[in-house]
């Protein structure tokens, strides 16, 4: 949900002077409803114009909040609202019973950053972080069995949760490790892994470090936390930036652990075919989309390209584009393109970058290079003067120019080119790939300059090779090219 | 405004829970403005610069071995979109923070796209750079930080300063001119110490941490040059 206007927050507070201190930090920020009692937010909500982005939460005594009906509503209800607690000292009970009923999303102590709380809000507004799925509560799925990993620095208490689990239970494999760096090589090695609890205190890598890296390294891995020392702040970070799943204290216990194990699967489950399917539906829908941006590409530039040089080169050209691999379509490609004027700019500038280039190009067909020194001296001058020039170009100069573009795109020198005198001409060829790490029929999230230069070198690079009665070669593939042209030699 | 924390003020907190350094790439085309970001960042000394290029195709060819945990990228490179970049980087370390820096102010639907496509925080060329130190330390942990963005900053310094005692004016004057404490003293006549905790003061109430802050602030207002 991109917010045209400010973002709402639905405020409970319970101190009228934690109102007025709120809405001085934040008025400038937010529109803010704030409300009293329960009832009077809980008869808000349903008329509210907007549904807000968060509800911040002010209690005097933030324990009355483990039954709180607006929090209770607005978790089963509105699961989009990002529920915030802000308390003058939050207990570690608390944030452990209040993560187990999915009442909060973030937990503060006062004095609150401003900043921290503002960004909170306004990712949760920008994003769909908020968007949830129906937990996938089928039977675990063909294949190898999960495996949960649990990290501590205690072998034995490990090893013994490990074989009373084992023996609970035939639906998951429990694995250890007895340091965040042996986690990640545990990691590397098995993908099976659903589910990871692992220990603050540790020697080397910290508990909550370790998941703070695993939510960007594997973010469908269910993230739990455990320790046998109240570090409430600790537990307070892990929530607000690692996202953990639950805090659990320890001693362990294994039956308790066990039901919270198949929750997390469950959990675990639920994100991978959530993502499974966003991919899904971001490929398909991108080919769709890319089906309609070749069309639209080829109706803008058929009749000036082909018109030039009388062969249909444009197809070529887009034919040749999609050989080279780039990454696979994800979601904010899709915004992009149905959300901004991404596609019409794209062919818009794309065909006028082309149009213009063309304009300074001498019309009509010239039969071969002269020799090879010529080439070699019309590429050295392209490479000298890589902005190229508006006097009118020839064939020749055309293609050296789309050349030096091509090879600036990739970080390569001239030596990069192997050129080759065969029977009837010159070969040139890449030695080493170039790279292309995003092209005309790839998913974009942005129009940029280097893009559309590159993009309109390799069609000056077709257009130039058919002037001079040539063959062009593109072989794709992962991010990038590989060229080779043949040049025929001039019949004089 | 006083509960604002202030980013080095929880990095000691950080720090203490075992916290890794900052290691900083950074690519950006221009040399002069790489230097002059690079002064800025590196007094702060959690951060370490383990790479720099001026192109996107650089970058991706030395990110494996330098292993930063945060890259600072300009959307605007001279060979590739600096955005496309980010993203390649993003497929080969997803544990990578990566802030991008903006010609101009982006809007809320394109910051949108940016942060889904996994990118931790924007900076545009119109912001101050204490706004984007700031904003590095809080992404570091692969946090995203959306700032008030599209707002005009208050202009806080400098009701802050007008709120300084007339003494602390002075003293404030006196290190804008880069005289030392010692002479400080001298000139007001009081002891080194007081000095320094006219400077402390001075520090906390203007939100700056370091002199060239002061400097850059005081000789601002004295010319006239800021509104």
């Amino acid at each position: 949900m991109a917010t045209s206007g400010a973002a709402e927050i639905l405020l409970r507070y319970d101190d009228d002077q934690d109102r007025q201190h709120f809405e001085t930090l934040f008025a400038s920020d937010f529109v803010i409803h704030a409300f009293a009692t329960d009832q009077g937010a809980l008869d808000y909500l349903p008329s509210a114009a907007t549904i807000p982005t968060a509800i911040v939460l002010l209690p005097n005594r933030a324990d009355d909040y483990l039954e709180s009906s607006l929090l209770a509503r607005a978790r089963d209800h509105h699961p989009r609202i990002l529920k915030i607690l802000i308390g003058d000292a939050i207990a570690l009970n608390l944030l452990v019973k209040l993560l187990d009923h999915q009442l909060v999303d973030r937990c503060f102590e006062q004095p609150v950053n401003p900043d921290v709380i503002r960004s909170h809000v306004l990712t949760a507004a920008l994003t769909r972080e908020g968007q949830t799925f129906s937990p996938d509560t089928s039977e675990a799925h063909e294949g190898p069995k999960p495996a949960i990993l649990i990290v501590d620095d205690e072998p034995t208490a490990t090893r013994y949760l490990s074989r009373q689990l084992e023996r609970m239970q035939d639906e998951f494999r429990v694995l250890s490790a007895i340091s965040a760096e042996e986690a990640q090589l545990v990691l590397q090695k098995d993908s099976d892994v659903a589910v990871v609890m692992t220990d603050q205190r540790m020697p080397g890598m910290h508990g909550k470090e370790l998941l703070d890296e695993l939510r960007q390294s594997h973010p469908t891995i269910v993230r739990i936390l455990t320790s046998a020392w109240g570090e409430v702040d600790v537990a307070m970070d892990a929530v607000n930036e690692g996202r953990i799943f639950r805090y659990q204290k320890k001693p362990w216990n294994a039956a308790e652990l066990l039901s919270l194990f198949r929750k997390a699967l469950v959990q675990h489950r639920t994100l991978v075919s959530a993502r499974d399917r966003s991919r899904s539906i971001a490929e398909q829908q991108f080919a769709e989309l890319r089906q309609q941006r070749r069309a639209r590409l080829l109706e803008h530039l058929n009749e000036r390209v082909d018109g030039f040089t009388g062969e249909p080169i444009t197809a070529d050209f887009l034919d040749a584009l999609a050989t080279v691999r780039t990454l696979p379509a994800q979601p904010p490609h899709l915004r992009a393109s149905r959300e901004t004027a991404l596609e019409h700019d794209l062919v818009r500038d794309f065909a006028g970058m082309v149009g213009r280039q063309l304009s300074t190009l001498q019309p009509g067909h010239v039969h071969g290079i002269q020799n090879r020194q010529a080439f070699d001296q019309a590429l050295a001058n392209a490479l000298e003067n890589p902005a190229g020039t508006s006097e009118t170009q020839t064939p020749l100069m055309a293609l050296c120019q789309a050349l030096a573009t091509l090879m600036k795109a990739s970080g390569l020198e001239r030596s990069a080119l192997e050129l080759t005198r065969t029977e009837s001409g010159l070969m040139v060829a890449s030695a080493s790939p170039l790279h292309m790490y995003s092209h005309l029929l790839a998913p974009i999230t942005r129009l940029s300059r280097p893009l559309l230069e590159q993009q309109s070198a390799l069609l000056m690079l077709f257009v130039s090779t058919r002037l001079l009665a040539g063959d062009i070669d593109v072989t794709g593939g992962d991010q990038c090219l590989r060229l080779s042209l043949h040049l025929p030699a001039r019949a004089d | 405004m006083s509960s604002i924390e202030s980013p080095s003020a929880g990095q000691g907190r950080l720090m203490a829970s075992g916290q890794r350094r900052l290691r900083l790439y950074v690519t950006m085309g221009q040399r002069l403005l790489r230097d002059s970001l690079l002064f800025q960042i590196l007094l702060h000394d959690e951060v370490e610069l383990v790479g720099e290029s001026e192109t996107g195709v650089a970058t991706l060819n030395r990110l494996k071995r330098a292993t930063p945990s945060v890259l600072l990228i300009e959307e605007n490179l001279q060979d590739n979109d600096g955005l496309t970049i980010a993203e390649h980087a993003l497929a080969v370390n997803p544990s990578l923070s990566v802030l991008l820096i903006s010609d101009t102010p982006v809007s809320s639907g394109r910051m949108a796209i940016y942060l889904e496509a996994g990118i931790k925080a924007v900076v545009s060329k119109d912001q101050p750079v204490q706004e984007l130190i700031k904003t590095l330390f809080y992404i570091r942990n692969g946090q995203v930080y959306v700032g008030n963005w599209q707002q005009e900053p208050a202009p806080a310094a400098m009701l802050a300063y007008q709120a300084l005692s007339g003494r602390e004016r002075e003293v404030a004057q006196l290190m804008a001119s880069r005289l030392p404490v010692r002479d400080i003293a001298g000139r007001l006549g009081v002891s080194c110490k007081t000095v320094h905790s006219y400077k402390d003061r001075i520090f906390v109430k203007l939100g700056f941490e370091r002199l060239p802050e002061l400097i850059l602030f005081m000789q601002r207002h004295q010319h006239g040059a800021a509104e």
